[in-house]
């Protein structure tokens, strides 16, 4: 097309001048509209390319062997019939590869494969590389390896008390080697505020692992090039960590190793480390020469697993006659698996992440980190505090029900509020969780509902908060956390580049509103490339909902400093002040005259005429020392808080225990909803995810240490057809911090989908299930045993002859 | 990916020549319709036959159409048909009901009637991938020597796992059965066998052609209700078919009722005739049959959900076959 | 193909399959699945694989219009039928209306489980251009979503069929 021509057509496609009169009333743009995702229709097409998608010329295609023993000290490793096998290009082994890795620079404990022993059924202790699949697993069978097989643990109390078999060498003479963490932190007098409390909920919590499933299986392709410079693409969520990593294992100059993210199918926190997959593709690609592929099967990724930790939570909580939370008393055991993961923050987490959004006046937590002979958990959405605030929530239910107070007005009794500090002193800024409340308990016609539905039925109510990223990144460093470079072509067009990581949670139409909204083109006009290592300046991953906060944070930064060349080279032009120039709908106009206006490309080209080629960074950095003064108050200090409320209807049946969740209110406060299609989309989608846990999944072993099922089929989780309707209310509380005020919505919309069906079944029939997952078996057992002591006459039947039932003791 | 070992692949298109391939590479050969079941055991290493006879493409095993008072239902018409067919759906809605709970759409299009009736049984210790058998042990079922449910068990006793086989049974259907060497017929309830190995009188190189049912009399009502964890893809954890033959006055003439997904034999529940027969369908001899089906159902440790809670459930669901038989406006009539 | 030389083993097949409209006539070794005929072979990636065995629904295809898991079918039972993967959902010059539809709604998150939900919706929009809530539930009852809770999937095919039936794109029912 003639450049003529292609103005003509720009003008055509851009705003009207009454599309610019409404642009100048509105706040934002693009911002807070319902837009398409940049990678919608690709995605929709079948037209994204994953990385299992991806094939190069000459790739030779591996796979893993692996432990069949939970516990197993490794005394030799035979390879050599493999090796002659037709087709078998390499071999390698642990001592292949004999630097340790892990996602915490402190605590590496992995190798790419085991070389003394193995500590899970599924540990990694060899890899092939061979001309297609079939040939690989043909030369794993071919592979001897000579076990001494060792005593294993399967339960953390197990191996906790059993430091004579440790599962890792201690840390320090005499410690626990089957301890990976502990911390024990107290903020106020506990002790004395739980003896003057009115009540006092006691109860022990389960919560049993779950893990992440994304449906795209774990992939990743390395390549070593003539030049010497190594290329992985990897289904990552944290290429950064992952391209320091595999440049420090592999003992290769960083600048020489490229890490790629292609588009990942879910992720869920399930592909945030280095994983055993990635560091063999780069060596077998390094002795091969050729391309190498590794493709988990969906078994594999059950043993890769990084998923919940199991926690074993016991819990105290009182309250003063007002129902005003007076001390928390938390002691929990986390069970870690085989490695270390992000253990020390899981560990943390446990602890730090209840203490909003409720005041309280004490808090004391014990967590134990413990070691056991299965795949090693790790963060999952809602990393380390899920489980906690499935206790804390249902500890609230007691003590609202031993009050006789309605659990949401025990809630508002203690909201902890905006501007101020949680008792573990971190700084909390916007909190729109009254809104929450508020927005979930109209919706669900709550005061109808609670306690008054007929027995059976049910509705439960949970509040909770989230971090929307941490304010230090996992290595200590000052550099920025996030970064966005811009290019902006004479077409109007503005490429960003940036390390984020899009795995389906939108960042990459995150980027581009904001680039859409700061500039005025339109969306159509930017082009994003993310997380391609050589290419991309450093964002630092997907995890902890950090994305939106800090990138959008970055991007605003760089779109700025465009923006107000732009601006300055329209106005010289115009002869008037820049700020009479807005930027929008792809035309630059006057703000007080909007039939003067040129399209948004030729602005550009003035500026570049001015300025010179137009580009620019930006970047965010977090605040730091707002957080407390002592050890750990770092972890969990974010730079901004999430907020939800859910309520969950559900329907119970008496005589089989299946729990029917109806329906979930999802309130959530996100700051700034930047496209409230994917806010809901987030909501949704992590609502669903702890319905799930709440009512069926369980990563669970066997006696043997075998994964109980290890398949799709086995491991429940939810058809269409389990999945209860999902209303989202987004709450907009605009927080300082954040891009136009957003946070996050990827993981916080998920904590209180568990407690409030746990407190719905509660109310449906009377029975407070404590352990994890709610299922037919569990529910039916609990009601067998109410229904035995109402026949004895301990308790009154529930809900049956009156609209409301007597209130037993707390604690009881 | 699980990869397939390789193997021939023959799609005959008659009969005949089908089961003259079974037998010419008897041992080495298993027929395959939908490969719904057949394929993720081959991926699992369960089967590795040197040769598969498809089974879709020959016109004869295909076909629902009723003859000589009787509905027949070719082996190859797929669950989605069986549960769609206007004259299932006339005759016998609890058998289009039975084959829409199987698995999930996808499934029921690709499976079969016949591949359904002829399911290999299954267990957790048995319905997993080579590298997990292998890690335990292998059982006796595949290439071991013990059993993994049944300690010091001497005969293996995986589920009986499909959805139509007990409705099936219910309704007296029967099965008619060719080889190489002729042909036969046989009921269902004398087709299955407690052997967890090969729980059905089919011998290998037998291909079941099709399923008839006698055409029902107005007396007669039957339901199928399958308890699953999820409300959709999964195989059933206990499964109740029930048919019985009310009278103009409520009275039951016959009573027919199996439990499945216990053992690797769907239970025809014995003694029903003196407790139910001649009688009305009231609270009290639902209750009989009930605790009487209770104690003739001892689900095992070849599934993974708890054995307590599904014994449990066995009286629960057969009161709901009840309630669901006397809810039909047919029945009060 | 290194097993191609281990005589007895392997067999390659000849097979002539339609996909997408266009027939290829292709070598295949006898024991792949369509879904490994179809990205292998045929370097067709829309098609995933989530599970390989039955338990997700991420490789569903059309198999003479009937949503069908490729990676549970042998290539052979195919033949003579018309494949239609998601790269062959839409005309050349437009998406189809449901790939539009789930753009709009963000019925796609991260993508992986959505080729496989568009085969299941495409054929049950052929059959049903005003399917229930519940309809559209029982068609996607085989396609496991991981990321979005359905919701917006839903939202999509109600607003594509809506689409089909007015013969309009989604687009221009609610602006984008
Ligand atoms: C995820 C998943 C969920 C499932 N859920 C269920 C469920 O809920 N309920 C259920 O019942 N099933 C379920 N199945 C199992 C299976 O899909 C169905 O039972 C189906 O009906 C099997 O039919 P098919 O034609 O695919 O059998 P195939 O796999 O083709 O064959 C099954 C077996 O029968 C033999 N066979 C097939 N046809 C004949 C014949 N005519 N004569 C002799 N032998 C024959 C085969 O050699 C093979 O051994 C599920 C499968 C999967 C993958
Ligand atoms: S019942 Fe016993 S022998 Fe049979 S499959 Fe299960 S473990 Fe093996
Ligand atoms: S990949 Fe085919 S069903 Fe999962
Ligand atoms: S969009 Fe990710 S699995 Fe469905």
């Amino acid at each position: 097309m003639k450049l003529e021509d292609f103005r003509e057509k720009q003008i055509a496609g851009a705003a009207s001048d009454e599309e610019l009169h409404e642009a100048l009333e509105r706040e934002f743009q693009v911002i807070g509209r319902r837009l398409r995702r940049t990678d919608g229709l690709a995605k929709s097409s079948g037209r994204a390319i994953f990385t299992d998608d991806i094939s190069l010329p000459g790739m030779l295609h591996a796979k893993i062997l692996r432990s069949p023993h939970p516990h197993a000290r490794i005394l030799g490793i035979d390879v050599s019939k493999a090796l002659e096998l037709d087709g078998v290009h390499a071999i390698v082994t642990g001592s292949d590869v004999p630097e340790t890795y892990g996602i915490l620079p402190w605590a590496r404990d992995e190798y790419a494969l085991c070389i003394d022993k193995v500590r899970y059924v599924g540990d990694g202790v060899a890899a092939v590389a061979a001309v297609d699949e079939e040939s690989a697993n043909e030369a794993l069978d071919l592979i001897e390896v000579e076990y001494e097989v060792l005593p294993y643990f399967l339960d953390a109390e197990e191996a906790l008390a059993h430091p004579e078999m440790p599962i890792h060498e201690p840390k320090k003479p005499d410690a626990n080697g089957n301890i990976s963490k502990h911390v024990r932190l107290e903020f106020g007098e506990v002790d004395k505020l739980l003896e003057d409390s009115e009540v006092i909920a006691e109860a022990e919590y389960y919560f049993e692992g779950t893990t992440h499933t994304a449906i795209e299986p774990h992939c990743a392709i390395g390549w070593f090039d003539t030049s010497g410079k190594l290329t992985v693409w990897s289904t990552t969520q944290v290429p950064h960590y992952l391209h320091r990593e595999l440049a420090r294992v592999l003992d290769l100059d960083v600048a020489k190793v490229r890490v790629i993210q292609p588009p990942i199918g879910g992720a869920f926190g399930g592909k945030s480390e280095p994983f055993d997959l990635e560091f063999c593709v780069a060596k077998l690609a390094m002795i091969t020469g050729r391309p190498v592929k590794i493709l988990y099967t969906r078994e594999e990724v059950f043993y890769a697993h990084r998923g919940r930790h199991p926690m074993l939570m016991r819990y105290r909580t009182g309250a003063d006659k007002n129902g005003r939370i007076q001390a928390v008393d938390a002691s929990t055991i986390l069970d870690g698996g085989g490695y270390e993961s992000f253990g020390l923050v899981t560990t943390y987490y446990s602890g730090q992440l209840i203490t909003a959004p409720y005041t309280m006046e004490s808090y004391r937590f014990d967590s134990t980190r413990v070691y056991t002979n299965k795949p090693c958990s790790g963060p999952k959405r809602g990393h380390g505090s899920v489980q906690p605030r499935f206790a804390i929530e249902v500890q609230l239910d007691r003590l609202a029900e031993a009050l006789d107070i309605d659990p949401i007005e025990l809630r508002r009794r203690n909201l902890l509020g905006s501007d101020t500090r949680t008792v573990n002193e971190f700084l909390v800024r916007s909190n729109g969780f009254l809104e929450c409340l508020g927005a979930v308990e109209h919706a669900s016609d709550w005061k109808d509902k609670y306690r008054q539905l007929p027995y059976g039925r049910g509705v439960g109510v949970a509040g909770s908060c989230y971090i929307s990223g941490t304010n230090y990144p996992i290595y200590p460093n000052e550099m920025p956390q996030s970064a966005v470079q811009l290019q902006v072509d004479r077409s109007g067009r503005v490429a960003v580049f940036c390390g984020a990581s899009e795995i389906g949670q939108g960042s990459d139409s995150m980027l581009a509103y904001i680039v859409s909204e700061e500039l005025g083109v339109p969306l159509d006009y930017v082009r994003i490339l993310a997380a391609d290592t050589d290419f991309t300046p450093v964002d630092l991953g997907a995890y902890s909902s950090r994305i939106t906060l800090m990138c959008g944070n970055a991007c605003i930064d760089a779109a700025g400093k465009i923006k107000k060349l732009v601006k300055q080279a329209v106005a010289d032009g115009w002869d008037c002040k820049p700020k009479q120039v807005a930027l929008a709908g792809g035309w630059a106009f006057d703000v007080k005259d909007t039939g003067r206006k040129m399209p948004i490309s030729e602005a550009f080209n003035l500026a570049e005429a001015k300025f010179g080629t137009l580009g620019a960074t930006g970047s965010y950095n977090t605040p730091k020392d707002i957080h407390g003064d002592y050890r750990g108050g770092t972890i969990g200090s974010s730079p901004a808080y999430s907020f939800t409320a859910h309520v969950a209807e559900v329907e119970v049946d008496r005589d089989t225990g299946f729990v029917d969740v109806r329906k979930i209110w999802i309130g959530h406060d996100c700051g700034r909803a930047l496209n409230p299609v994917l806010v809901e989309g987030q909501m949704e989608g992590s609502a669903y995810m702890g319905f799930a846990e709440a009512v069926m999944e369980q990563h669970i072993f066997k006696e043997t240490g075998l994964h109980n099922a290890p398949s799709l089929l086995d491991y429940k989780i939810p058809t269409s057809l389990d999945t209860p309707e999902l209303e989202s209310l987004i709450v907009e509380s605009v927080d300082p911090e954040g891009p136009y005020g957003a946070k996050e919505a990827g993981e916080g919309p998920l904590h209180p989908s568990i407690p409030a069906i746990a407190n719905a079944i509660y109310d449906a029939v009377g029975v407070r299930i404590d352990r994890l997952p709610f299922t037919p078996p569990r529910v039916w057992m609990a009601l067998q045993l109410r229904a035995d002591r109402e026949k004895a006459g301990a308790l009154a039947p529930w809900k049956r002859e009156s609209g409301r039932t007597p209130l037993p003791a707390a604690g009881d | 990916m699980l990869r397939l070992h390789p193997y021939v692949y023959h799609r005959p298109r008659r009969l005949d020549e089908a089961l003259e391939l079974l037998k010419e590479h008897s041992g080495d050969v298993l027929p395959i319709a939908g490969g719904t079941d057949l394929v993720p055991n081959m991926k699992h290493g369960l089967f590795a036959p040197g040769h598969l006879v498809a089974l879709k493409g020959i016109d004869e095993l295909h076909g629902i159409e009723e003859r000589d008072g009787e509905l027949a239902i070719g082996a190859a018409e797929s669950l989605t048909a069986v549960a769609s067919h206007p004259l299932v759906n006339d005759h016998f809605p609890a058998l289009a009901h039975a084959a829409s709970l199987v698995a999930h759409p996808m499934i029921r299009n690709q499976g079969t009637l016949g591949g359904n009736i002829c399911l290999d049984t299954r267990c957790t210790y048995y319905n997993q991938t080579h590298f997990w058998r292998r890690a335990l042990g292998y059982c006796l079922k595949k290439d071991g020597d013990v059993c993994h449910v049944v300690a010091g068990g001497t005969k293996c006793v995986a589920a009986h796992s499909a959805d139509t086989p007990p409705i099936l049974m219910a309704l007296d259907a029967a099965v008619d059965i060719a080889s190489a060497d002729g042909e036969r017929s046989i009921k269902l309830s004398d087709f299955f066998t407690a052997d967890g190995m090969w729980n059905k009188r089919l011998e290998r190189h037998e291909l079941v052609t099709r399923v008839r049912i006698p055409l029902p009399s107005p007396k007669l009502h039957a339901t199928y209700t399958k308890v699953r964890e999820r409300k959709s893809v999964d195989f059933p954890l206990l499964s109740i078919a029930l048919a019985v033959e009310l009278d103009d006055s409520g009275v039951m003439d016959s009573i027919s009722l199996i439990v499945a997904a216990l053992g690797a034999k769907p239970r025809v529940i014995g003694g029903l005739d003196k407790i139910a027969v001649g009688k009305k369908p009231t609270d009290d001899i639902v209750e009989a049959v009930a605790r009487q089906t209770y104690r003739q159902c001892n689900p095992l440790d070849n599934i993974i959900v708890e054995i307590e809670w599904r014994r449990a459930m066995v009286p629960v669901y057969v009161r709901r076959s009840f309630n669901a038989i006397l809810a039909e406006p047919r029945a009060t009539a | 193909m290194a097993s191609l030389d281990r005589p007895g083993e392997l067999l390659i097949e000849a097979i002539r399959l339609t996909v997408n409209g266009d027939t290829h006539d292709l070598g295949v070794p006898s024991h792949y699945t369509l879904l490994e005929a179809l990205r292998y072979v045929l370097g067709l990636t829309g098609p995933k694989q989530g599970c390989d065995k039955g338990d997700c629904g991420a490789c569903t295809v059309l198999l003479d219009g009937v949503p069908t898991l490729s990676c549970i079918l042998p290539v052979q039972e195919a033949i003579g039928k018309e494949v239609t993967t998601i790269e062959g959902l839409a005309a050349p010059d437009a998406p189809h209306a449901l790939q539009d539809a789930f753009d709009l709604t963000g019925g796609a998150q991260c993508g992986f489980c959505t080729s496989g939900i568009l085969m299941s919706a495409a054929a049950l929009l052929a059959a049903n251009r005003s399917p229930t809530r519940l309809e559209i539930r029982e068609a996607l009852a085989g396609n496991l979503c991981r990321c979005t809770g359905y919701t917006k999937i839903y939202e999509a095919i109600e607003l594509a069929a809506a689409a089909l039936r007015e013969e309009r794109m989604p687009a221009e029912l609610k602006g984008s």
